[in-house]
């Protein structure tokens, strides 16, 4: 059987947990072996949060290898670089782009990594890289929608998700969740899926210099 | 039962169910607290369960209604073996009636503080069989078997899990739960078998201790739970695996070719004790080099060499003890691997390229500087401690002393949270309890200036009252302030005996105020954690008074109180008058404060901000304000 190793990470409160709960439901409703584990630290917000999903293999262990990771979705610019490790060179990296300061980097005590250096790490890191810019987010009935369901359509659109998990298990799993808000929600996670398919650089030879798109 | 996704915590909350457990009780602690916590979300009407004041507690509750005759079990992490300890090896050596489980959480990488000790050095100790899951799944399944082994031996019977498998989740499809056997109580008055008043007493049931211990290898015998394949060819490698790194070895091997991989012979060990000495002989006549893959300390190891010495056999064996393995930290595929290399194995790709876990957590390899912002873990937005460490700082200065030079002894919970930045206040962490005891240490080495201790209120019921009572006795000039905010924060808000009325099962609470003054020390002050200056003032007060005295400071933890949907207030910033000064950042650490876009004021996160107002305080142009709600507040 195929299988798809998927690392989650970003700040507490982002709804990263949420996610890989929604991931391993749909699994379990598609009949995909799936073990996860979160990881969440002592805080309850504000601290690194970190979830490995590992989909396709029986009973597995739930710590991804580095360089193991299929996908990697990261849904703070800062947090992503620990992601950097554990992405398979031929993997795909989703980065919503968020910028959350800790409080040393708002005081000037620490430096916060910049877009364009954290970008080129990325794509130096794996196959293809694709980043959400949390300005493009849509909105339904003048609310923004979730930012967590947003990048999680994003993450549906690469094919390697895509051949585990059909994307209406995961709609399902995310509508099963939050019944109420089923529309809202779908807004979000298509509107991800349609920037989940548009890659900002693959990094095949030369294409380092792909200039980055960002609207 | 439908197949649901079930943690390994879970697992066993469901299997001790299913095996008619009667009573469950623990004491919250990551990565253990799930079970006790699932266990409370469901309408139990025949069993009882609770959370204890302390291991201890839990434990000896667990041992009397098992003496009782009934099946109990009792949870938590590996720390808190050290204080259930006292009582257990008693049991050990008493044995037991109705099956007894002790299940326990290791945490090995140590994913929420205190050192990594390793639970099955306290099953050897006591000579009690563990049991070592390596699945969510295999929760479920051995708890059964563990209750069934407890009751066939008479030995209570440790069942450990590691972080990856309490923590993790999986599918599984457990099955409906067993009633408690309908059973009268077993009254059975026999000293000798129930006391410990003398050597007799005590030598015989050493002795019975280790009959039960050599019962229990021959029950593991008949339970097949070790699981033994050998090779069809001798002269090659053995691998022993212990709970976690089971199915990464597993998926290990997937990866050599199918021919190396029919010459490796495996065991899969689900009892360290007793010592798996069948499988161990058939290994160690079977292969030349063995590699024994368990996270923490080498126990199985050690137990290959003494059973190689005992044989006569002169195996390599690779793990720890020649320096391939690590003692330290979580094992994950990387560790397997780079094991299965040293027995010369050889796998798909380069190991070199795979640094271990640890290494990929600590350390990006990267040359040129990128790294992701440090992100130290604070408390809350709105979290009263924040209150408690800024007034305990103030008054430290009121009082005439400097803050290094002011010993803050520290505690286990969110209250440690007062070690990191913007506070740095508290020098220590020890164990549930130790900051009143450590600070008296301090007193009688002559220090001059003043001595304070701080705890939360459910570390103070579980370990905290015996150093304040001593304190009193022996008149111990210290301050002690209890950071009381309701609730067992740090584990997620477990109910502790202080907790509201309104969420305690038996309607009662304990009142920490009345305990306190009961003890009698010389001065005790209740004060609001989010009154900054009056708590201020009454602890310098406090510090420069002579004898014990307690300042409990109370308020509900935000995050329940946010729960309820109480609000302290609302902070609003005039972003014209704000200066952007960062001081209310500075000083507070707030996790609701930024700045704004523009980069010309502080902003409030409204979705984190609570409305304690402390940061208003240190706003040197009123830009930050603050109202407090009719009603609200104290």
């Amino acid at each position: 059987m195929k299988t798809c190793d998927i690392l989650l990470t970003g700040v507490g409160g982002q709804g990263v947990v949420t996610l890989g709960d929604l991931i391993a439901r749909a699994a379990l409703a598609a009949d995909v072996p799936v073990a996860y584990v979160p990881s969440k630290g002592m805080a309850q917000r504000g601290g690194f949060v970190k979830v490995e999903i590992r989909l396709g293999q029986e009973a597995a262990g739930p710590r991804i290898s580095a360089k193991g990771a299929d996908l990697v979705l990261a849904m703070e610019r800062s947090e992503s670089l620990k992601g950097i490790a554990f992405v398979k060179p031929e993997g795909r990296f989703v980065l919503y782009d968020h910028v959350w300061e800790p409080t040393g980097v708002l005081l000037g005590e620490h430096e916060y990594p910049a877009q364009s250096n954290v970008l080129s790490a990325l794509q130096e890191s794996c196959r293809e890289v694709v980043c959400l810019n949390p300005a493009d987010r849509p909105s339904f009935d003048q609310q923004p929608v979730a930012a967590n369901i947003y990048a999680l359509g994003a993450l549906a659109g690469s094919e390697a998700l895509q051949t585990m998990i059909d994307s209406c298990m995961l709609q399902e799993a995310v509508v099963t969740r939050w019944p109420k808000a089923a529309e809202s929600n779908l807004a979000a996670y298509q509107a991800g899926f349609v920037k989940g398919n548009q890659p900002i650089g693959q990094f095949l030879g030369d294409a380092r210099n792909t200039t980055l798109e960002r609207s | 039962m439908t197949k649901r996704i079930l943690t390994g915590n879970e697992a066993v909350a469901l299997g001790a169910l299913r095996a008619g457990v009667k009573v469950a009780t623990g004491y919250p602690g990551t990565p253990s607290t799930g079970c006790i916590a699932h266990l409370l979300t469901m309408n139990l009407p025949d069993r009882h369960v609770e959370w204890s004041t302390n291991e201890k507690v839990a434990f000896e509750i667990a041992a009397g209604a098992a003496w009782a005759g009934h099946r109990a079990l009792c949870t938590m992490k590996m720390s808190g073996v050290n204080v259930a300890y006292d009582a257990l090896i008693s049991i050990a050596y008493s044995g037991t009636n109705g099956g007894f489980v002790i299940y326990v959480a290791d945490d090995p990488g140590v994913s929420a503080g205190m050192p990594e000790q390793d639970t099955r050095g306290f099953a050897l100790m006591s000579q009690l069989p563990m049991l070592e899951p390596s699945t969510p799944q295999e929760s479920y399944d051995l708890v059964q078997r563990a209750f069934e082994l407890s009751e066939r031996t008479g030995a209570p019977v440790f069942l450990r899990s590691t972080t990856a498998i309490a923590l993790g989740h999986a599918p599984m499809t457990p099955e409906a739960s067993v009633a408690p056997r309908e059973i009268e109580p077993i009254l059975e008055k026999d000293i000798h078998r129930y006391t410990k008043a003398g050597s007799v007493i005590c030598k015989d049931q050493h002795r019975e201790s280790m009959q039960r211990l050599q019962q229990a290898g021959i029950v593991v015998q008949e339970m097949e739970l070790n699981e033994l394949s050998l090779a069809s060819s001798s002269g090659g490698v053995g691998v022993i695996s212990v709970g976690a790194t089971t199915p990464y070895l597993d998926a290990a091997l997937q990866s050599v070719d199918a021919s190396t991989r029919a010459g490796i012979s495996t065991l899969r060990a689900r009892t360290t004790i007793p010592f798996p000495w069948a499988e161990a002989e058939q290994l160690l006549g079977h292969c030349e080099t063995l590699l024994v893959l368990e996270e923490l300390e080498p126990h199985v190891e050690r137990g290959f060499y003494v059973a190689a010495q005992r044989l006569g056999f002169s195996n390599r064996i690779i793990g720890k003890m020649d320096g391939t393995l690590s003692p330290i930290g979580e094992y994950g595929p990387a560790e397997i691997r780079r094991g299965l290399e040293a027995c010369g194995l050889v796998m798909d790709s380069d190991s070199a390229a795979h640094p271990s876990r640890e290494q990929t957590e600590v350390v990006l390899a990267r040359g040129d500087g990128l790294c992701s912002a440090p992100r130290p873990i604070t408390v809350c937005a709105g979290c009263p401690h924040r209150g408690s460490y800024l007034a305990i700082e103030a008054a430290i200065k009121a009082a005439g002393f400097d803050k290094d030079e002011v010993m803050v002894t520290g505690d286990i919970g969110c209250t440690i949270l007062g070690m990191n930045p913007p506070f740095d206040l508290l020098w220590n962490e020890v164990s549930m309890g130790s900051s009143v005891s450590l600070a008296q240490g301090y007193v009688h080495a002559g220090l001059q200036t003043p001595v304070i201790a701080t705890i939360g209120d459910s570390t103070f019921f579980h370990g905290g009252i015996p150093g304040l009572i001593n304190a009193i006795q022996h008149r111990t000039p210290l301050t002690l302030v209890v950071m009381d905010n309701g609730w067992t924060s740090m584990t997620g808000m477990q109910v502790n005996p202080g907790t509201d009325i309104e969420f305690q099962d038996a309607g009662r609470r304990v009142d920490i105020e009345a305990v306190i003054r009961g003890l009698g020390p010389d001065r005790v002050d209740v004060v609001d954690a989010y009154d900054l200056g009056g708590m201020t003032r009454t602890l310098t007060e406090a510090l420069v008074q002579d004898g014990v005295k307690v300042v409990l400071a109370q308020r509900e933890c935000v995050i329940q109180a946010r729960r309820r949907g109480v609000l302290a207030g609302t902070t609003s910033v005039d972003a014209d008058a704000c200066v952007l000064c960062k001081r209310c950042l500075k000083i507070t650490g707030c996790p609701a404060l930024g700045v704004a876009m523009d980069g010309e004021s502080i902003v409030i996160d409204p979705a984190l901000c609570n409305g304690c107002g402390l940061c208003v305080r240190f706003c040197p142009t009123g830009a930050l304000s603050h109202a407090v709600p009719e009603g609200a507040g104290t």
